[in-house]
């Protein structure tokens, strides 16, 4: 007996159904919609489908083709069973005659489907071995993660010193600055817990796990900056331990490697900046790194984070105003508008505007003041002195310092000048 | 009316509820063990309002021809060894509370099979007065789970049988048992898939008998135990960072614990015709200079190929320990390898605390003892 007699037999009005069934249609439609509307967003700084680089390009002639077989198939499919749904539904007729197996359907329907997987498995190996090439790198770089940040550190060997000029080590963070057209190829690890690293226009995510090394490539075709996410849940500040890749021309690389190297310069006697030093090195130089930096009696000080960290390092600092983020790229160091003129920037002007780094207009004062005051109240990071127990002591993040106003002045003044 | 084991679901349900009252003014107010107290007790209480919904599944005392007739009333379908299995795992957890943690937890393991395997065959005798539909039903229910771990626990005996026979044989025959051992099941079971006419008997009986020997040859070797090399290898610890005046002999490349380290390692260090040179993944050429991260667990491999056995220093710097008294230590941080015959590996794990330039009287470097024109830079930013 169908639905519809059911309910003349019980005296039901149907039209007080189909309302409810069209509201849900009619939601159902929404939805589709919006979602497929997303689809449109073009300020995406993730967005797979903008490849902005020969990896990534790979990836992305792999994944349109099998997108457009998938959705084709999908289509048919629903279709089929939408018709049969619809051709076939309960009209009160009799049972069909049931009958089972019929080899000609049987082996369509599987040589179809093995042909399409096929299909797609010839190019997915070819791509998987051009990702996985390392042959023809010509810049390596170590990225390391921990949480929640991750660090960037250049070898001063092979190519990276005889092409690059990169003849001392270069420690940074949050941002990884390459060459454009350039085969880079990142040696991931990590130094606590598993993370992921991914930039999206460039490539896809490697794995970043403790103890291995991971290779990753890495090519930015025009200059610009290219964001990222850590894509393994790392613990509690997993989604603020973000990235960013920034491509430079080769001239502008060579003057950022240049700046990177360039010797450490106190702050002129005197000066806000100079209260700032003397204040860094009695509360931030134990965990953070700043080269060439030196105590009073004219020793460089080594910073020890092992002693205090979980995962045995901080941030370097040395040339922090070069970078536009901080605190693992969780916040800007530039204001929105000079953000925005940066990120919005064309590629002939992009490097400029980028080796201009943090100016002191520019500074981003709201967020750096607030992570000064109070690093765990912004991010949180298991950095309550009295719930270490459990680490032997050290933190996971950057703890609440307990600074005042006066010596967050002079800090910011004091990092205003490390580019 | 409250049936017999409805009182019982309701007695336990509010016992638990009361423990959670207890629970948290003991507890001071936490949470934790009081919400899976009365998680318990509402679980309970449910079941108790299902027994006496079903009235415990009594036959009523007018029905008298269901007094024969009624699952209940059926007799179970043989002896069962389940009490007896349950009552050794019970034992079992007793000695392991006595002697040993590792004891125990396999005696809480079997108890909760054994127990399991008991409810389930009490339960399926009963499941309906036709034992061959209860025989049936029983093999639904633990099957799933009774195959799999059954098969798990196969392959445990198997798997650890021949390692404790490759973990006992010299390295040179080694690659032989395992060749001939592979080449007999690829063959045998060829041979059975050929011939389909083969009885299951014979194919089980073979089987059968492998397995015993197997489990024989291995328990024996167990109690030989690891050939000496190995044995060597684990009481120098080589992935400890020994002081470096102390040389221990070369030990077997192949040791059991290098399998992982190896896999993936910070650089490769190779002494081949007197030279010292790294291979880096990432760097297509030798280097004679690296870069190491710091603060990092590195592990470094290194392989001689020259005549004579060398052994690799890395220099790290220096620690000045407080002796007290203001008197200080100055001591040179090295990791050494032991001493490496030609053709021999070895890996070592270690964590340079800080960068090179916090140490610029002695550079950070890569040595082979003994040999004074051939060095690694090590920098470590």
């Amino acid at each position: 007996m169908s639905t519809v007699e059911t309910m003349k037999d019980r005296g039901a009005e149907p039209m007080k159904i189909l309302p409810r069934g069209h509201a849900a249609l009619k939601a159902s439609l929404a939805v589709s919609a919006l979602t497929f509307l997303a689809s449109c967003a073009r300020d995406a700084p993730q967005d797979t489908w903008q490849p902005a680089g020969p990896n990534a390009e790979q990836i992305d002639n792999l994944q349109r083709p099998v997108f457009y077989v998938a959705g084709v198939v999908g289509v048919i499919v629903l279709v089929a069973i939408g018709w049969a749904i619809w051709r076939y539904r309960d009209r009160g007729q009799a049972i069909p005659e049931q009958t089972h197996g019929k080899p000609v359907v049987e082996v369509v329907l599987t040589v179809i489907p093995a042909l399409i997987l096929l299909g797609v498995a010839i190019p997915t190996a070819g791509s998987i071995f051009k990702l996985a090439k390392t042959s023809d790198t010509e810049m390596t770089i170590n990225v390391t993660g921990q949480q929640w940040w991750w660090e960037y550190d250049y070898p001063a060997v092979g190519p990276n010193a005889e092409q690059y000029g990169i003849t001392a080590p270069i420690v940074t963070s949050g941002q990884l600055v390459i060459p454009e057209n350039t085969k880079v190829l990142l040696r991931v690890t990590s130094r606590d817990v598993i993370h992921s690293y991914w930039i999206p226009k460039l490539n896809g995510k490697k794995d970043s796990v403790p103890g291995r090394v991971h290779l990753l490539r890495l090519e930015g075709a025009k200059p610009g900056i290219y964001a990222g996410q850590c894509t393994e849940f790392c613990g509690l500040s997993h989604s603020y331990m973000r990235m960013e890749a920034v491509v430079l021309s080769r001239a502008d690389y060579n003057a950022w490697v240049a700046n990177q190297l360039e010797a450490y310069t106190s702050p002129a006697a005197g000066t806000l900046a100079a209260e700032g030093e003397g204040v860094f090195i009695q509360q931030c130089s134990r965990c953070h790194q700043v080269n060439g930096l030196l105590n009073a009696v004219g020793e460089p000080i080594i910073s020890a984070p092992d002693q205090y960290m979980v995962s045995g390092a901080a941030p370097n600092l040395t040339n922090l105003m070069t970078r536009n983020t901080f605190a693992g790229a969780s916040w800007d160091l530039l204001t929105p508008e000079c953000r925005e003129d940066v990120w919005k920037s064309d590629s002939a002007t992009f490097g400029a505007k980028y080796l201009n780094g943090v100016t002191t207009d520019c500074l981003n004062q709201k967020d750096l003041r607030e992570w000064l005051r109070n690093a765990p109240g912004k991010k949180p990071m298991y950095a309550n002195p009295e719930n270490l127990a459990a680490t032997g002591g050290k933190y996971r993040g950057m703890p609440a310092l307990g600074l005042t106003e006066d010596q967050i002045n002079s800090i910011v003044a004091y990092l205003l000048e490390r580019k | 009316m409250i049936t017999t084991s409805s009182k019982l679901f309701y007695g336990l349900g509010t016992l638990s509820f009361v423990g959670a009252l207890v629970w948290v003014v003991a507890h001071d107010g936490s949470s934790l063990g009081s919400i899976a107290l009365i998680f318990l007790a509402v679980s309970l209480l449910f079941l108790g309002g299902i027994a006496s919904y079903v009235r415990d599944g009594h036959v009523l005392s007018t029905d008298t021809t269901a007094h024969a007739s009624a699952p209940a009333a059926q007799s179970a379908s043989g002896n069962s060894w389940w009490p007896l299995a349950s009552a050794l795992s019970l034992g079992m957890v007793v000695v392991g509370l006595i002697s040993s943690p590792g004891i125990f937890k396999i005696g809480v393991a079997l108890s909760i099979a054994m127990f399991g395997e008991w409810m389930i065959t009490n339960w399926s005798d009963r499941a309906s007065a036709d034992a061959t539909y209860n025989d049936k039903v029983r093999g639904w229910v633990v099957h799933p789970l009774e195959i799999p771990i059954g098969g798990a626990l196969l392959l445990t005996v198997i798997v650890l049988s021949f390692s404790r026979i490759m973990l006992s044989v010299s390295t040179g025959a080694g690659p032989i048992i395992f060749g001939v051992v592979g080449t007999v099941v690829l063959v045998g079971g060829s041979l059975v898939s050929v011939r389909r006419g083969v009885s299951k008997t014979l194919v089980g009986g073979a089987c059968a008998v492998a397995l015993v020997a197997l489990t024989g040859v291995g328990l024996a070797t167990a109690l030989n135990g690891e050939r000496h090399e190995l044995v060597e290898a684990a009481e120098y610890d080589h992935y400890a960072v020994h002081p470096c005046g102390e040389e221990a002999e070369e030990y077997d490349e192949e040791a059991s614990r290098a399998v992982s380290a190896k896999s993936s390692v910070a650089a490769t260090v190779i002494f081949k015709d007197g030279e010292l040179y790294a291979e880096m993944d990432g760097f297509p050429d030798p280097l004679t200079s690296i870069s190491l991260q710091r603060s990092y667990d590195l592990t470094i491999l290194f392989r001689n190929e020259s005549v004579g056995e060398h052994r690799m220093i890395l220099n790290y710097g220096n620690v000045v320990e407080d002796l007290g008294g203001g008197v200080t230590r100055d001591s040179k941080l090295q990791a050494c390898t032991a001493l490496i015959g030609e053709g021999g590996e070895q890996a070592i794990i270690v964590r340079i605390p800080k960068p090179s330039s916090a140490s610029p009287q002695s550079p950070y470097n890569i040595v082979v003892s003994g040999v004074e024109d051939s060095s690694i830079e090590v920098l470590v930013p």
